[in-house]
């Protein structure tokens, strides 16, 4: 019979990889053949370093997030004409945007959710939602900007306006402007090193008239800024929009003039260059070098010489994979050297590490199977066969929470700060706590159920951290607002009201298993009440917990902001939500003094508690008003709605179990009355 | 076993209410309303911004709700506040039972108190505003962020004003279109009145095609338009109409006073309204509420500095020297998180202008400036209140620890 039980679950298990992807078909692209970058080089390239946002990062971490901006995802999937598919991941990919852009731009790399949006440019669309080249979405490319611009000024006005609803941008509207801003962005990649790619054909010639396109083959910018006369941006600017004179020559020079400016000003916002000088903190792109070589003679030796650097790349790549994998090892080295001269890039290669050792998924993946196990050893209870599945849920979940803050250990290194800068990483930090919770409750109780909460805790906060990093695509070690830049507050006040927010979901997570369990109870009529007092036991113990450190959390808030904005409470809608929380906490342990809330009102009001926690955790950001404006965060309004609502379905499941509880009680007291007639 | 019947007779009202204001009844009823208050005043800082929800919600003994058609009247955050502070006076300090075991939480409650009356000295006692200075530039005045007067200054043939006549504007802010009021201005040589005050105005030209639509009296080929209040209290501009009424007799002088006349750099000069009655220059002005503070703050550097490449500021502080009469100038750095305090008064390092300065651009630094009474309560509160709840929680783990340990682990259901 017991092994029976097991059969069904084990098959499910195994089929369920073949039902999540078999069917599925890479898309199609019209190369006719691909080769993958080898492994050395991919990795040679992952650490060159880019300053970007304020930061300098290996070249992995910009990779990652432009794709996952671009697609919702860290490789891209595809098939050639041959039949043959790979998956490429971020660093290889943006290896081809950078030096082998033909290949690139034919790459399924722009997702778009709603096919209403590509009729909207006049391209053919593929099925509702689906993935476009760039080369697929060039016929409608000025639509696109066309429109992204006309959208791109409703949303400003939006904005300008508080928010007056007539501006709001529509869906299939903020689609079109998202395409044209990936798109834009895809395009200042593939011109980044355009400039160096003397002799080929340009990856955006459609962009250019045929004569700037023919001379782009014969002209090589790095020289031509030697020869040129010295003038400032603003200057080359106002020369190239004057007509040409009669001659050939005046044509030409200024097609060279308008050409070198399109070169230069498409090979911005990847900046590879470290400073000259040290009192300098501004890293250099191609283009900023370009332009810089121009406006100054004296400069133009130093810029020459970076700027060779990069011709050196795409001259080694025409030799083959092994000669440019040492042009970039020579590259990257020089730049480690200057960024090291500087004090920066000294952790980029535990940055590398950070996204290449998978952890959150590696922990995500330990505390799925942690549940898959407990799951088993329910339908063996009190067997050795039972007892050891337990120990093996015990043992992943250990090991999920071990990598989940092995990872935020990562990232406090890396920025030097305290585990929690940004949204993203509460939700790290409240996982590895809730877990930590729910061991620290097995271990008092051992009763499995606390096992239950840090494994569900474990598998909601990982998979809720990967949901966002892909929704928001943009680099989460990020630099610090000036107010922010204070590690004591950081590690104080952020670390104990995010104890108290782990605190008020744990309580949730017991209160629905209480209403889960005693509801399921209704039917089987085995329920042992023992164990579910010790839930509400257990529960009381968390939400004094909760209390404890929301309280203190929220105090020490309003003491920090005592010191940086003169008040230590103003009604900012973050206070307010972790203010709600202590309140919820107090409504429920003075409810329980009152004799309004008992046993189910405590893990009812456990469940509202948990969605107080959300709302300030989330929804408070996503209002964008206030002074927490660092934290703030759009489109999670859907997400909060819907898990307040499976809340409120485990919340409504008290009402049954109070009503069998109190007619229960009322048949006791009726039969006790009995009694005492009948022995009177 | 059925419950005493209440006496309700009037010898033991006293006993009533005090059981009434200690019930645990009555916290809990409390604390549901202040969230829910907590929760209105939140959501209502999206449509109204947070100075009228502040007002409406926190800072008011009722206020009343429209959920859908419905209106609901609910107490204020300040009627809550009072209730809570009776209720735990009463409840878990004088009527609770003293015992070892509860002597955390009697202590909690002490630090709440603190933390409660904390509140209401700041609510009822403290100052804010703010001072805005180049470097180079002193200052012993701090402004208002909200709250504007009417300054009326006789100008000596030396064109300096040394003399004020001010009129807050809780004087007319609340007259309606059409309305006027007289502003006690008995030593003037002439009445002041000032009719259709609003927070948020603009003047128009009578020729713009828009003036048709305002109705409100012109002045000097102007009408003064109503605009909706901004969200943001700091951000309106307040307008009204301002009359001037010699006493000796002859035409009345009327203008338009708008809040854009008045400074918003430091390096600009007010532009007030000017007239003369009895051969006597006057300048009225409207402008911020301000007051002084007892020493002097001079600017000496303001280092900026941005995040490399990005717009993101990444600190500003301030290099201030102190002057106070006689004693010794101080020369003090104040920074974000790191304020001056200094003769009841705080200085915090708020912002920087001008707004859309570049880099390389002269840049003006902003101090918040706070007059608390209870500036540190809310820290020994908290100290209280965490020294408490440790006490009583950790008694309490140590308790359920020990009881679960020492027995069977019960299973969700029965053999």
């Amino acid at each position: 019979m017991k092994t029976r039980s097991l059969i069904t679950p084990i098959l499910a298990l195994v089929s369920f990889p073949a039902f999540l992807f078999g069917g599925m078909e890479a898309p199609k692209t019209t190369l006719e053949s691909y080769t993958p970058w080898q492994d050395d080089t991919v990795k040679t390239f992952e650490n060159i370093l880019v300053q970007q946002d304020g930061r300098v990062k290996p070249i992995n971490t910009v990779a990652r997030f432009t794709l996952l901006q671009f697609l919702g995802k860290s490789k891209v999937w595809f098939q050639t004409e041959s039949g043959e598919s790979y998956r490429v991941d971020y660093a290889a990919w943006l290896l081809d945007v950078l030096f082998r852009p033909q290949i690139a731009n034919q790459l399924p790399v722009f997702v778009v959710d709603d096919s209403e949006v590509v009729v909207q440019i006049g391209v053919s669309p593929k099925s509702k939602r689906d993935r476009y080249s760039y080369n697929e979405l060039l016929k409608g490319r000025s639509k696109l900007a066309e429109l992204g611009a006309e959208f791109e000024a409703k949303e400003k006005k939006y904005r300008d306006s508080e928010k007056d609803p007539q501006y709001e941008l529509e869906r299939v509207e903020g689609m079109i402007l998202t395409l044209a801003r990936n798109v834009s962005s895809y395009e200042y990649l593939i011109g980044q090193f355009g400039f160096a790619r003397t002799g080929e054909a340009m990856v955006n010639e459609g962009m250019l008239p045929p004569e700037m396109v023919e001379l782009s083959r014969r002209l090589n910018m790095v020289d031509m800024v030697d020869k040129m006369p010295e003038m400032t941006t603003a200057q080359l600017s106002q020369l190239i929009r004057q007509a040409p004179g009669e001659s050939e020559d005046e044509k030409r020079f200024s097609a060279a003039l308008r050409l070198f400016f399109f070169q230069a000003s498409s090979a911005q916002g990847i900046h590879l260059f470290p400073p000259r000088d040290s009192d300098q903190e501004e890293w250099l792109s191609g283009g900023d070098l370009l332009f810089a070589g121009l406006a100054s003679k004296k400069d133009r030796e130093w810029t020459r010489e970076q700027l060779v650097k990069i011709q050196a790349l795409t001259q080694a790549l025409k030799e083959g994979e092994k000669d440019f994998n040492t042009a970039l090892h020579t590259f990257s080295d020089q730049q480690h050297s200057a960024a090291a001269a500087l004090g920066e890039g000294t952790h980029s290669q535990m940055e590398i590490r950070l996204y290449r050792g998978q952890w959150f998924i590696n922990a995500l993946y330990c505390f799925i199977l942690a549940f898959l196990l407990m799951a088993f050893s329910w339908m063996t209870p009190g067997t050795k066969v039972g007892r050891l599945l337990t120990f093996g849920a015990a043992i992943l979940t250990l090991l999920g929470f071990a990598l989940d803050v092995y990872g935020i250990t990562l990232r406090c290194i890396i920025r030097q700060r305290p585990p929690i800068t940004n949204l993203y990483d509460t939700v790290l930090f409240i996982s590895a706590i809730a877990v930590l919770l729910g061991l620290f409750i097995e271990y008092a109780t051992r009763m499995g159920v606390g096992l239950l909460v840090a494994v569900l805790s474990g598998v909601l906060g990982m998979f809720l951290s990967l949901k966002y990093e892909a929704k928001e695509a943009s680099d989460t070690i990020n630099q610090l607002q000036a107010v922010l830049d204070t590690n004591f507050w950081l590690a104080t006040h952020v670390t104990v009201i995010n104890i108290g927010y782990a605190a008020g979901l744990v309580a949730a997570v017991i209160g629905i298993l209480y209403l889960s369990g005693r509801f399921a109870g209704l039917w089987m009529r085995r329920e042992n009440p023992d164990f579910y007092r010790s839930l509400t036991r257990m529960n009381y113990g968390v939400i004094c917990f909760c209390l404890f450190f929301s309280f203190a959390g929220t105090v020490l808030g309003g003491i920090w902001a005592n010191y940086s904005w003169g008040r230590f409470w103003g009604w900012d809608p973050k206070e307010n939500g972790a203010l709600m929380i202590c309140l919820w906490t107090l409504v429920i342990l003075h409810g329980r003094k009152a004799g309004w809330i008992r046993e189910i009102g405590l893990h009812v009001n456990a469940i509202m508690l948990a969605i107080f926690t959300t709302f300030s955790w989330w929804g408070v950001n996503n209002l964008g008003v206030g002074l927490h404006s660092y934290g703030f965060t759009e489109g999670v309004w859907g997400a909060l709605y819907a898990s307040w609502a499976v809340m409120a379905v485990f919340m409504l499941m008290g009402i049954p179990i109070w009503l069998h509880d109190t007619k229960e009680r009322q048949e006791k007291k009726l039969k006790s009355h009995v009694g005492k007639e009948a022995h009177a | 076993m059925a419950r005493n019947p209440i006496d309700w007779s009037p010898k033991n009202w006293l006993r009533l209410l005090y059981d009434f204001f200690s019930s645990f009844k009555l916290a809990t009823a409390i604390l549901i309303f202040i969230t829910l208050v907590t929760l209105l005043g939140t959501l209502g800082q999206v449509d109204h911004g947070l100075h009228a929800a502040k007002e409406k919600y926190f800072h008011s003994f009722y206020f009343v709700e429209r959920f859908g058609p419905v209106p609901v009247v609910l107490p204020g955050g300040l009627l809550l506040m009072i209730l809570l502070f009776i209720n735990m006076v009463v409840g878990a300090i004088i009527r609770v039972k003293k015992r070892w075991k509860g002597v955390g939480l009697l202590i909690s409650h002490l630090g709440i108190l603190m933390l409660l009356v904390g509140g209401f000295v700041t609510w009822a006692f403290s100052t804010d505003g703010f001072m805005a200075l180049y470097p180079g530039m002193s200052s012993d005045r701090v402004e208002s962020y909200r709250d504007w007067q009417i300054e009326i200054v006789p100008i000596t043939a030396e064109g300096k004003g040394e003399k004020a006549w001010i009129y807050p504007s809780r004087q007319f802010e609340s007259l309606r279109p059409g309305e006027e009021r007289t502003l006690d201005a008995s030593e003037l040589p002439f009445a002041v009145v000032v009719s259709d005050y609003s927070k948020n105005t603009h003047p128009i030209p009578i020729s713009a095609p828009m003036a048709s639509q305002v109705q409100a009296p012109e002045v000097n080929g102007y009408k003064l338009a109503v605009n909706t209040p901004s969200k943001e209290a700091e951000q309106n501009l307040p307008g009204c109409y301002l009359t001037i009424q010699p006493r000796k007799g002859g035409d009345s002088i009327r203008a338009i006073l708008w809040a854009a006349s008045y400074r918003f750099d430091p390096k600009e000069k007010s532009m007030p309204f000017t007239f003369t009655v009895d051969n006597q220059l006057y300048a009225a002005l409207l402008s911020k509420k301000s007051w002084t503070v007892p020493f002097t703050v001079k600017l000496d550097r303001f280092d900026f500095s941005r995040h490399p490449g990005v717009m993101m500021a990444r600190s500003y502080e301030s290099l201030i020297t102190r002057s106070q009469g006689d004693h010794t100038d101080t020369q003090v750095e104040i920074k974000m998180n790191e304020p001056m305090r200094y003769a009841g008064f705080t200085f915090f390092q708020e912002s920087f202008g001008p707004a859309g300065a570049q880099p390389g651009d002269e840049m003006f630094s902003q101090f918040a400036v706070a007059n608390n009474p209870a500036d540190q309560w809310p820290l020994y509160a908290l100290i209280v209140v965490a020294f408490g709840l440790s006490l009583h929680f950790l008694l309490m783990l140590f308790q359920f620890i020990v009881r679960s340990r020492h027995k069977t682990p019960p299973t969700p259901f029965t053999s």
